[in-house]
């Protein structure tokens, strides 16, 4: 069965994109990540225009968001003024990402410039949290206690103004840096046409010191409210968001991602970051194969302008 | 009203003098020059939610045809179905620092979105290289105006063809540029149709349909037709919206991307046992 969508147009298979949303929309669940950095890639690769990608996966990001934190507020795994904090500059953020990838569309760089930003985000982060997690692992099953919080440690962090209480987090820690984290965060998300919860998590586990059990809860509700924002502006300013394929992938994808959210449960939170790891580096891997090996077609159309 | 029938004979009168003092020149005989008539199946194709592509359908009569039979071969049809021409950029890439990137690009005012040709032999065979050119037939003389400005680097002029092949090779793969050698064929003395198929991802606009009609190389008479290609229904609305309302459009995926997500999730709390 095929549907002809609007935006795209193209004529698409009807389930090979809900699949793909379910597919996706279970890592999301399980991680607790957006899947954009999956989605988009897998789209661009079925032969959505690269920005009809980046665009439609910033509404699939909404309902798997969404979908995934209304489970996790339910558990009380949501710092709200965190998240707050976090979107403020979150929403900065992607309205500067969304002005970049009009600017480097118009210049004819977009694609390399999403690839290098795939490549050195997914790489750096997703080696940095196998190593980390892995070593973590190995602790764990060695009998160790995991080092959660190593106290008496400071660092500048604590020098900043600002400072709030955030009870849920039981952090007393400066606004300043959750809401830079979030301006960066956004930015990428709109170019990366991501959700950001892949830079978010470790930012939050590493560098605010969050508790793992509220940092997927509280990396969800913000993504909710940034992938919104994004599909506004994508919608507005590229015309770049196809509704049809958005219901396709979301339908599939909210499914796939209350299944993820169970799966999640019974896996350990060592598990857990050690698989998201390893699945990033491999993303980071095969978008580097195609940046290094030549192309077997040197030309292609530009975007439309 | 009198008046009138009256012009209307004295240039029916002088028009067939005309004809016919042409026809006697070009053809050097008595007998009524060649013409042809042609029509498209379809005046418009409808886009909706199950498109998958559609088969157009166009078909001909030779006026006053010479040949013996559909197999004689006396005369040579070339159709050339057209979309609208747009503006089109090329991009090259080349190896910078080890890594693969879009080095070079050459912008071009006007290529056409949509071209098929079918033709009752191989066009080569039917008319030289200038007669192809001057009426615009084969994707080697499809007019196309070269814009420089907006560079990435500097393509040299030299290397436009090359960037122009690589349009007609991409537009192939795509299924948008396509050719039918012995896409028309006779089913009598005069008749003849060829079926033009235009493909899921046909880019939406007006297409134009050109039928020649060839003898020994020269064109004797052509055809012009239009088909309309346009969005309808839903497909036609939701489209509308994000062009004209992108604000609403917007707003509304946004709403149905949230209800879905959180029917989702009280959908599953209220079937899990937990």
């Amino acid at each position: 069965m095929h549907v002809y969508l609007p935006i795209a147009e193209m004529s698409v298979s009807v389930l090979v994109f809900l699949g793909l949303g379910a597919a996706v929309g279970f890592l999301s669940g399980l991680f607790g990540v957006g899947g954009g950095f999956l989605l988009t890639p897998l789209l661009i690769f079925l032969g959505i225009p690269p920005a009809v990608a980046v665009g439609t996966g910033a509404a699939h990001i909404v309902a798997s968001s969404v979908s995934g934190a209304v489970t996790q507020f339910r558990r009380n795994n949501v710092d709200v003024k965190m998240g707050v904090v976090m979107l403020a500059g979150g929403l900065v953020g992607t309205y500067i990402g969304v002005e970049a990838v009009r600017l480097l569309r118009k210049a004819g760089h977009f694609d390399v410039a999403v690839s290098l930003l795939y490549v050195t985000f997914l790489g750096v982060i997703g080696t940095l949290m196998l190593i980390e997690s892995l070593n973590s692992w190995r602790n764990v099953n060695a009998g160790a206690a995991a080092a959660r919080r190593r106290s008496g440690q400071h660092n500048w962090v604590d020098g900043l103004p600002l400072k709030m209480r955030f009870t849920r987090s039981k952090l007393f820690i400066s606004a300043i840096p959750p809401a830079v984290i979030g301006m960066f965060v956004g930015f990428l998300a709109a170019l990366m046409g991501v959700g950001g919860g892949f830079v978010m998590i470790p930012a939050m586990i590493y560098l605010l010191r969050m508790p793992t059990a509220v940092v997927v809860g509280t990396s969800l509700f913000q993504i909710v409210f940034v992938a919104a924002f994004a599909v506004l502006l994508h919608a507005i300013q590229n015309r770049t968001v196809d509704i049809v394929l958005a219901m396709l992938l979301i339908v599939g994808g909210v499914l796939g991602s209350q299944f993820g959210a169970i799966a999640g449960e019974k896996l350990r939170g060592e598990q857990l970051r050690v698989m998201l790891a390893a699945l990033v580096v491999v993303v980071a891997m095969r978008v580097a194969f195609d940046l290094v090996v030549m192309p077997s077609e040197l030309f292609s159309f530009g975007g439309r302008t | 009203m009198r008046l009138r029938a009256v012009s209307f004979a004295g240039l029916a009168m002088l028009a067939l003098v005309l004809v016919q003092s042409n026809a006697s020149e070009a053809q050097d005989s008595r007998l009524p020059v060649e013409s042809v008539e042609a029509d498209v199946s379809t005046r418009s194709v409808s886009i909706t939610s199950g498109f998958t592509g559609t088969e157009i359908i166009i078909f001909g009569a030779v006026e006053n045809s010479r040949q013996p039979s559909a197999e004689a071969g006396t005369y040579d049809v070339v159709i050339v179905v057209e979309g609208t021409h747009q503006p089109l950029v090329v991009r090259k890439k080349a190896q910078v620092g080890g890594l693969w990137v879009n080095a070079d690009q050459v912008r071009f005012a006007s290529f056409p979105s949509y071209y098929a040709i079918a033709s009752t032999r191989p066009i080569d065979e039917i008319a030289e290289h200038d007669v192809q050119k001057k009426n615009q037939i084969g994707f080697e003389h499809i007019r196309m105006v070269r814009s420089g400005r907006a560079y990435i680097g500097e393509a040299d002029p030299l290397e436009t063809i090359e960037f122009r092949e690589a349009v007609v090779r991409l537009k192939e793969r795509d299924r948008l540029y396509v050719t039918a050698e012995h896409g028309v064929i006779f089913i009598g003395r005069s008749l003849f149709r060829a079926t033009i198929t235009l493909p899921p991802n046909v880019p939406v606009g007006p297409l134009t349909a050109r039928v020649m009609l060839f003898k020994d190389g020269a064109l004797l008479g052509s055809y012009k037709s239009n088909v309309n290609m346009q969005r309808e229904g839903l497909e036609r609305f939701l489209y509308d919206s994000a062009f004209e309302r992108p604000m609403l459009y917007a707003l509304a995926t946004i709403l149905l991307a949230a209800l879905a997500g959180l029917g989702a999730a009280f959908a599953f709390q209220r079937s899990a046992p937990t």
